[in-house]
């Protein structure tokens, strides 16, 4: 089988065929994806219905995983999924959907802000990877945002403007901007701001992109309200509908997107449906720029 | 004179002409504008040179004058002398651009949220007239986002949603979303939220329309954080560029629109480095759109 990709958004999106992600993947078969996720940012597979350890094994060609502690509220006793997978369903352990008030899922209400996964962490995630096991009919699409387009699209003053900035990110934000507040000491130790550049450059293309997320809180030396404002200014352009593409879900879909490039958000669906998606994300390698000390 | 109406933004925005607003109006004009507010919702004239008196005058005809939520909060620190009047200035009391870090430019900042003014009072506002003595040379655009197109253009299902359905407002809230929150402990009564109903029905046209504003900071009966993030949803549904108009400012320019039916916001611009001097004059509503709490403490 020899590993195809299509256009879905051109330069953006693309759809794979040729290859069994329940089977071991050849060294070729690695570079051929790598380099379809550099000229795109997000690939698509249909039909591919493989076990979590399958799903880490895939995963790992691109990286070592990132364990999902440190990126939610859920106790470690609590958990439906091993450490190595972030559990983006709307279930708790005994694989209900969680009650309309549960804590969890009103911190998971978070993931229909625009962010990219991690970007709260010093080191933040390279790619995440996220599996639709039980998908819902209406609703919770998963929508992408193409952050190198949004980039080459900024007026040159724009771009000389944010060029050298610094943010900081933090959940502590994101859950902010929805009201959730309610942390406990750990938990707002846990998710400490980190800094990361507002313009990065891709390692392998050199393309720059503009690095937003909803957990961004602040950009460094500027007055809170006037940084805010303008990181929603950025973000409103970034998410223009000629940057952005709809993943419409089908079960045993798989996409998998680059976080240095992209932001994504779920939207709203009948959460009384069950809907089971497992995301492994591959690690970074480096920051963005140097962090506070301790 | 007639007074003519040219659409801007079919529908919604129009130029009017054929009035001088710094003279009395007969009460046949006067009716002739408010038609022209039902049919659109935003009045753009030209070339109108007010005093603030006249500002004031002229907006009169429309209803009674509110008195400005900052000229309440921070009485001593006015740059106009008429307490109906709103500064939308990035001038201080003595006149100087404001600094960097100035609390009240942070608070002014709010104004780059899509809003309706004063629904963070019981009764909303009716119409705003904004007039422009000084403009930047680039940016600082006031855009208008029509709410009966996006109440019309919402699917059935989402209708059903939205009907009944009752937010709570509150100026705190809109100046968090930006991390402002320095108002005062002797102001907390000002900022205590007050409810509307999120579907209202205009009282002369019967249309209805969205009545959203980034004041929304819950929905009664919702966990906080679902009632927000479905209030972003249908926010970006009604901001989305087919119902929006960007209005570029030139001296002299007022724009009247009716608050019960749009949201508006200023965009950005040098506004450490230019002047920017706008008056606002707000016409008081009448009559709530859901029932009050009563105040427990009190």
């Amino acid at each position: 089988m020899t590993i195809a990709i299509k256009d879905l958004t051109p330069g953006f999106v693309g759809e794979v065929s040729g290859v069994d992600i329940t089977k071991p993947l050849t060294a070729e078969q690695v570079a051929t994806l790598e380099a379809g996720m550099d000229r795109y940012a997000v690939l698509v597979y249909h039909g591919q219905p493989f076990t979590d350890d399958e799903q880490k094994r895939f995963s790992r060609y691109f990286g070592d995983l990132e364990m999902s502690a440190g990126g939610n509220v859920t106790k470690a006793q609590d958990r439906r999924l091993a450490a190595d997978m972030a559990d983006v369903s709307n279930l708790g352990a005994d694989q209900k959907p969680l009650a309309r008030d549960d804590r969890r899922r009103l911190f998971n209400l978070g993931n229909q802000l625009w962010h990219s996964d991690s970007s709260f962490r010093a080191i933040p995630a390279k790619y995440s990877l996220l599996s639709g096991r039980i998908v819902v009919e209406k609703g919770g699409n998963t929508e992408f945002a193409d952050m190198r387009a949004a980039y080459d699209a900024l007026d040159a003053k724009t771009k000389t403007e944010i060029e050298d900035l610094v943010c900081e990110h933090s959940l502590i934000y994101s859950r902010g901007t929805l009201g959730f507040t309610d942390l406990s000491d750990e938990e707002r130790k846990m998710f400490t701001p980190v800094r990361q550049r507002l313009v990065r450059t891709h390692p392998v293309t050199g393309r720059k992109s503009l690095y937003l997320s909803s957990h961004i809180g602040t950009i460094i030396g500027w007055p809170m309200p006037e940084a805010r404002s303008f990181i929603r200014d950025l973000a409103e352009h970034a998410t223009q509908p000629q940057f952005c593409y709809a993943h419409k879900w089908a079960q045993f879909d798989l996409v998998m997107w680059d976080n240095r490039t992209t932001m994504h958000r779920v939207r709203r669906f009948d959460e009384t449906r069950v809907r089971d998606m497992r995301r492994t994300t591959v690690a970074g390698d480096s920051v963005t720029v140097a962090q506070m000390a301790a | 004179m007639t007074i003519t109406f040219t659409p801007l933004h079919p529908g919604f925005v129009a130029e009017a002409q054929g009035a001088d607003l710094s003279k009395p109006l007969t009460p046949d004009q006067v009716a002739a504008i408010e038609r022209g507010m039902d049919e659109f919702a935003v009045l753009v004239w030209r070339n109108q040179p007010l005093t603030d008196e006249q500002q004031c005058d002229f907006s009169r005809n429309f209803g009674d004058l509110e008195q400005t939520l900052i000229a309440q909060l921070q009485p001593n620190e006015r740059r106009l002398k008429l307490a109906e009047l709103g500064d939308i200035s990035n001038l201080d009391a003595k006149g100087d651009l404001r600094g960097r870090d100035d609390a009240r430019r942070m608070y002014a900042l709010g104004n780059r949220l899509w809003h309706a003014d004063a629904s963070f009072r019981a009764t909303g506002a009716g119409y705003s007239l904004l007039s422009a003595r000084i403009v930047p040379a680039s940016g600082g655009n006031t855009e208008f986002a029509d709410m009966r197109a996006a109440y019309e253009t919402l699917d059935d299902a989402t209708k059903a949603d939205v009907e009944g359905l009752v937010t709570e407002h509150s100026i705190a809230f809109s100046r968090a979303a930006l991390g402002f929150d320095d108002f005062g402990a002797e102001n907390a009564e000002k900022i205590r939220p007050v409810r509307h109903s999120l579907v209202r029905t205009h009282p002369v046209t019967g249309r209805k329309s969205l009545y959203l504003s980034s004041h929304i900071g819950a929905i009664v009966g919702w966990p906080v954080p679902e009632g927000r993030a479905f209030i972003r949803d249908l926010t970006e549904h009604a901001t989305q560029p087919r119902f929006t108009h960007a209005h570029v400012w030139r001296v002299d320019d007022l724009v009247m629109w009716d608050n019960r039916t749009t949201m508006h916001r200023a965009t950005r611009f040098r506004d450490l480095n230019e002047v920017r001097d706008m008056r606002r004059t707000s016409i008081k509503g009448t009559g709530l759109t859901a029932e009050q709490l009563p105040v427990a403490a009190e």
